[in-house]
C-alpha cells in the first residue's frame, strides 16, 4: 500500500473534558458496581412494591442444603430456581473460606463482608459519577441522534452484522449513537434516579421519586436492572473496541486522536 | 479455537475482577483513604439534611403484615424481663444533660400526659428492606420543650437498654434539629399495641427520614449534650461500626 499516507486521516475525536469524564466515569462505573453488589448482599432478595414482601421475592439469591448437608448457592426468579453453587448464593468469603452470600468475594468492594464499607465507596462514587455527569453534560448533546442517524441506522446494524468489520469512520456511526445516547440519557439517569430513590430522606423531599419507580423497593430492581443493563454494554463496548481497531480506538480515548481511512 | 478461549476469557474478566476487589479492599483499610470516603456524609447531610421534610405517610390498608426486627436480642437482663411482665411498672425515662428541667417519665405519665401521635411510616434498613407500620407515641420535640434545653444544647443522645452480646451498649444521637423534626417521634405503641419486645419495648425513638438503624430501641436514658466525640464515639453504636451518622441515604 503505497500511497496509504494519503488517504489515512486524522481527526481530533474527543476534547480532553471527554476522555477525562470518560475514564473517571469507567473507574466509577466499576467501583459502583462491584460495591452495590456488597450492598446487595446485606438483603439478596427484590420485591415489585413499595415495602418488601418477605415471601415472595421477584428475584433473590440464596444458600441452601442438599439432604446430606452440602452447601448449594442459587439464583431463584419467581418459581424458578438455578443452582450456582461456587459463584452466586455460596462462594469465597474473601478471607479464605467460603460462606452464604449473594456475590462472591472477588466481585464485591470490599472483597470481604462489610456493608458499612460497601456504603462509603458506592455514595462516594455516586457523587463522583453525578458530578462527572454535570462536566460531561455540555458534550452529551453530540450524542442525539439526527434524522440521517435514523435513517442510517438499518445499514449500521446490517454492517454490525460482521462487528470485527465495521469500519472506523469520522464521526459515530448510527449504531454507535444511539447506544451511547440510550447509556447516557436513559441508562444511567435511571440507575442515578432509582439509586436516589433508595433514599428515605430523598423520599422526605421528593415522595414523587420512589413513586416513579413504582415505590421503594421496586426502585431497588430498577437499580439493579440498570446496573445489569450497564455491564452487559460494557462487555459489548470492551468488545467492540478490541475489534475495530484496538490501538486506535485506545488512542482517541487517551489522546484525542482517531485515525480514519478515507473513502473516496 | 474460538470456543476453548471463552472460559479463558471468563477466567480472566474474573481475575481483573478479583484483582480490582483487592485493591479497594486494601485501600479501604488506609486510614486516609477511608477518610476520604467519608467526606460525601458532609454534602449528604447539606443538601438531603436541609429543611424538616416531612416522610410520606401511609394509610392502615398499606401497614405490613409483620414488622421485621433485625438487630440485637431485647435486653436479657432481669429487671428489663420484671419491666415487660410487669407492665413497666418501676420503669422511668430520664432525661438529663443541658436542660433545666431534668426528668423522669414513667409510661403512665408518657401515654396520659402528653399529646399522643401517631404515623404510618416506612421504616427502611440499612440491609435494603423496608416494612410499614403504624407508631405512636410522643413527639420528642414535646419532651424536648417540657425539659427546656439549655443555649448550648446541640445534640441529643439516646441510651439504650439492649447489648450486642459483649455488654457494649446500643447507643444513637440526633443533632436538635433532626431531633424536633414533626416526625421524629418517642414510640410506645406498634400497630395500636405496646411495641413488642423484639420492636424496642417500652419505648422506641423514630425518625422516619432515615435509616432504621438511627430509630433506636428499648431507649431508657435522653441526655442533651453540646456536642459528640469523646464517651459518645462517634454518635452511635452502628456508627462506632463504620456507619454513617446521618443515614439520611
Amino acid at each position: 500500500m503505497p500511497h496509504m499516507n494519503e488517504n489515512v486521516k486524522r481527526v481530533y475525536r474527543h476534547p480532553l473534558p471527554v476522555r477525562l469524564t470518560h475514564w473517571i466515569a469507567a473507574l466509577a462505573l466499576g467501583v459502583l458496581a462491584m460495591s452495590g453488589m456488597q450492598i446487595f448482599n446485606a438483603h439478596p432478595a427484590l420485591y415489585a412494591s413499595d415495602a418488601s414482601t418477605f415471601g415472595h421475592p421477584v428475584l433473590s439469591i440464596g444458600a441452601d442444603e442438599t439432604p446430606d448437608g452440602q452447601p448449594v448457592g442459587y439464583v431463584e426468579i419467581g418459581s424458578l430456581r438455578v443452582k450456582t453453587t461456587g459463584v452466586l448464593g455460596y462462594g469465597p468469603d474473601g478471607m479464605g473460606g467460603f460462606e452464604a452470600r449473594a456475590f462472591p468475594s472477588w466481585a464485591t468492594i470490599p472483597a470481604y463482608r462489610a456493608l458499612a464499607d460497601g456504603r462509603r465507596w458506592h455514595i462516594f462514587f455516586a457523587w463522583v459519577l453525578v458530578l462527572c455527569a454535570v462536566v460531561y453534560a455540555a458534550w452529551a448533546f453530540a450524542l442525539w441522534p439526527n434524522r440521517k442517524d435514523l435513517r442510517d441506522l438499518p445499514k449500521a446494524i446490517r454492517t454490525h452484522l460482521l462487528p470485527w468489520r465495521v469500519p472506523p469512520t469520522l464521526a459515530l456511526n448510527p449504531l454507535q449513537k444511539f447506544t451511547y445516547f440510550g447509556i447516557v440519557f436513559i441508562v444511567a439517569p435511571i440507575v442515578v434516579l432509582s439509586g436516589l430513590a433508595l433514599s428515605p430522606a430523598m423520599d422526605a423531599h421528593a415522595h414523587w421519586l420512589p413513586a416513579l419507580f413504582g415505590g421503594r423497593q421496586f426502585a431497588r430492581i430498577w437499580h439493579f436492572a440498570g446496573m445489569i443493563a450497564l455491564m452487559a454494554f460494557f462487555v459489548v463496548h470492551l468488545l467492540m473496541v478490541a475489534m475495530t481497531g484496538l490501538v486506535n480506538n485506545l488512542r482517541s480515548m487517551i489522546t484525542g486522536w482517531f485515525r480514519v481511512k478515507e473513502v473516496t | 479455537m474460538r470456543v476453548s478461549r471463552r472460559p479463558f476469557l471468563g477466567l480472566i474478566a474474573a481475575a481483573s475482577l478479583s484483582g480490582c476487589a483487592r485493591i479497594a479492599t486494601s485501600l479501604t483499610q488506609n486510614q486516609r483513604v477511608h477518610a476520604l470516603l467519608e467526606t460525601p456524609e458532609r454534602l449528604n447531610l447539606a443538601i438531603l439534611g436541609a429543611g424538616q421534610p416531612l416522610a410520606r405517610e401511609y394509610a392502615e390498608a398499606d401497614i405490613s403484615p409483620t414488622f421485621r426486627h433485625n438487630g440485637f436480642d431485647p435486653p436479657a437482663s432481669e429487671e428489663y424481663q420484671r419491666w415487660l411482665k410487669d407492665d413497666w411498672r418501676g420503669f422511668a425515662l430520664r432525661i438529663d444533660g443541658m436542660v433545666d428541667q431534668p426528668a423522669s417519665f414513667d409510661m403512665p405519665s408518657l401515654r396520659n400526659k402528653f399529646i399522643r401521635r401517631s404515623q404510618i411510616t416506612r421504616h427502611d434498613c440499612v440491609e435494603g428492606w423496608s416494612v410499614i407500620g403504624k407508631w405512636s407515641g410522643v413527639l420528642l420535640a414535646d419532651l424536648l420543650a417540657v425539659a427546656r434545653l439549655k443555649p448550648l444544647a446541640q445534640f441529643v443522645v439516646f441510651h439504650c437498654m439492649d447489648d450486642d452480646g459483649t455488654g457494649t451498649l446500643y447507643y444513637e444521637s440526633l443533632d436538635i434539629r433532626q431531633a424536633i423534626h414533626p416526625q421524629t417521634l418517642l414510640a410506645y405503641d406498634l400497630n395500636d399495641r405496646p411495641v413488642p419486645a423484639q420492636n424496642g419495648a417500652p419505648l422506641r425513638l423514630k425518625v422516619p427520614t432515615q435509616l432504621g438503624y438511627k430509630s433506636a430501641k428499648h431507649v431508657r436514658r435522653i441526655e442533651v449534650v453540646a456536642s459528640l466525640g469523646g464517651s459518645f464515639g462517634r454518635g452511635g453504636y452502628w456508627e462506632d461500626q463504620g456507619y454513617e451518622w446521618y443515614a439520611g441515604i
